[in-house]
């Protein structure tokens, strides 16, 4: 039976990262209890390719109103879902949220005191193909103040949320985009202790799709857990 | 298992912040036009089933104060134990007000992993919200089943610890199932 790759803890963000005030009553005390994979963890959700929209995962336009478009900078956010061997996984679910141009979610809770778009809602979804590629159509996000050590700003970011073959694989991320001065100041990044992995959350601008001469691209790959093939004795292979 | 350089790591978490429903149930916070329906809302919608039972809870914090930011999804086979495409999980988020969870679903059967080992009835369950940088992940067990041969309880081995993974029967049909993220009932989160 197949078992997922152990997690190396030393490349995720520290559960209880003072920096960031949220985490405090939130991160439990103790540690993980690390448990084999059993089937439970190796099966998940798989979701049909027939529930995505045409328009679901290009945010310039799933959400406007009379032909209107968002406010902002036209973007692409493309990359590939892959195992930890860089295996492109097919089927991938990519759920996606963001703030618009100004910095604001629409949402009721944001408090921001900036406009809403109303041609922007700020959510996408995918599902991969045979080659793991994804694509994005999107306004480039603002920045935006949120309470931590008083006031402070998170960088220009995309929320993540990817299913891939198996419950074991959940991952939530956020993407960063290269450049942004504000990446080195923001504790949520910096709750990661490895530069390399704090590295590979930001997107890097890809000038190699033909039509970035209508609007900038950037590149972000996503790593799920890959699996360990273990076999045991004197036990066929499948149910 | 060798590192090489064709071996790569897993991308690191990040929180999913306070506005996760904008993009995981958008219809739950009035973003009707966008998506049809949001995922999971109903485990096994594809079945009818008569033995419905209900899963209640809250996700409490370090102070003690029930949370109503967080959202919750849940993974689990069907009555006989099998794990099936397309059905089985859910996603779900706490009542606004009353702060308190409410998972319908059948209650899942005994499964035999491909090693042959045994496994009580049971949920598993991923917890995100803002402050939580990476999602936490446990399971749901039922009081009422036998838990004396489950190959994952008997790694846990403390009975304290084992009983935050039980959901307390009601009736028939309802169960309680809290979580604490800290504190001396702290839950016992695996890595998975
Ligand atoms: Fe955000």
């Amino acid at each position: 039976m197949k078992s997922l790759i152990r997690r190396n803890f030393d490349k995720q963000p520290i559960a209880n990262y003072p920096d960031y005030k949220s985490s405090s009553l939130r991160a439990p005390k103790n540690k993980k209890i690390y448990i084999p994979s059993s089937i439970s963890e190796i099966s998940g959700p798989k979701f049909n390719k027939n529930i995505i929209g045409k328009l679901d995962n290009d945010l310039t336009l799933n959400y406007s109103h009379n032909n209107k478009v968002p406010i902002g900078q036209k973007i692409i956010v493309h990359g590939k879902i892959v195992d930890q061997y860089y295996k492109p996984i097919e089927g991938a679910l990519i759920e996606i949220w963001q703030a618009n141009a100004s910095g604001k979610y629409l949402h009721p809770n944001d408090q921001n005191d900036v406009p809403i778009d109303p041609n922007f809602c700020g959510s996408g979804r995918y599902i991969t193909s045979s080659n793991g590629y994804y694509e994005f159509r999107t306004i480039q996000p603002g920045a935006y103040p949120y309470p931590n050590r008083g006031i402070e700003w998170r960088p220009m970011h995309i929320h993540f949320s990817i299913f891939g073959k198996s419950f074991g694989q959940r991952l939530i991320t956020q993407m960063y985009f290269q450049g942004d001065p504000l990446i080195k100041l923001c504790p949520m990044i910096n709750s990661i202790p490895n530069k390399k992995a704090k590295k590979s959350l930001i997107g890097s601008l890809d000038l190699s799709l033909s039509e970035t001469d209508k609007l900038l691209a950037y590149k972000f790959d996503i790593i799920l857990r890959g699996y360990n093939q273990t076999f045991f004795e004197n036990r066929k292979e499948g149910l | 298992m060798k590192h090489s350089d064709n071996f790569f790591d897993e991308t690191p978490f990040q929180t999913a912040g306070p506005f996760l429903h904008i993009g995981c149930s958008p219809n739950l916070i009035g973003i009707n036009n966008i998506f049809k329906n949001d995922l999971g809302v109903f485990p096994f919608e594809k079945e009818k089933h008569s033995n419905i039972i209900s899963i209640s809870g809250s996700v409490f914090d370090g102070n003690s104060e029930a949370l109503n930011d967080v959202m919750i999804e849940t993974w689990q086979c069907n009555d006989k134990g099998e794990y099936l495409d397309g059905q089985g999980f859910a996603r779900f988020v706490p009542n606004e007000e009353t702060k308190k969870f409410t998972l319908k679903t059948i209650k899942p059967g005994a499964v035999i992993g491909l090693d042959g080992k045994f496994q009580s009835p049971h949920i598993l369950m991923s917890i995100s919200s803002r402050g939580i940088n990476m999602n936490l992940n446990t399971r749901i067990y039922f009081e009422d089943d036998d838990l004396s041969n489950d190959t994952t309880l008997s790694i846990i081995n403390q009975k304290d610890k084992i009983n935050t993974l039980i959901a307390k029967k009601i009736d028939k049909f309802n169960y309680i199932f809290d979580v604490y993220l800290q504190g001396n009932k702290e839950t016992v989160f695996l890595d998975i």
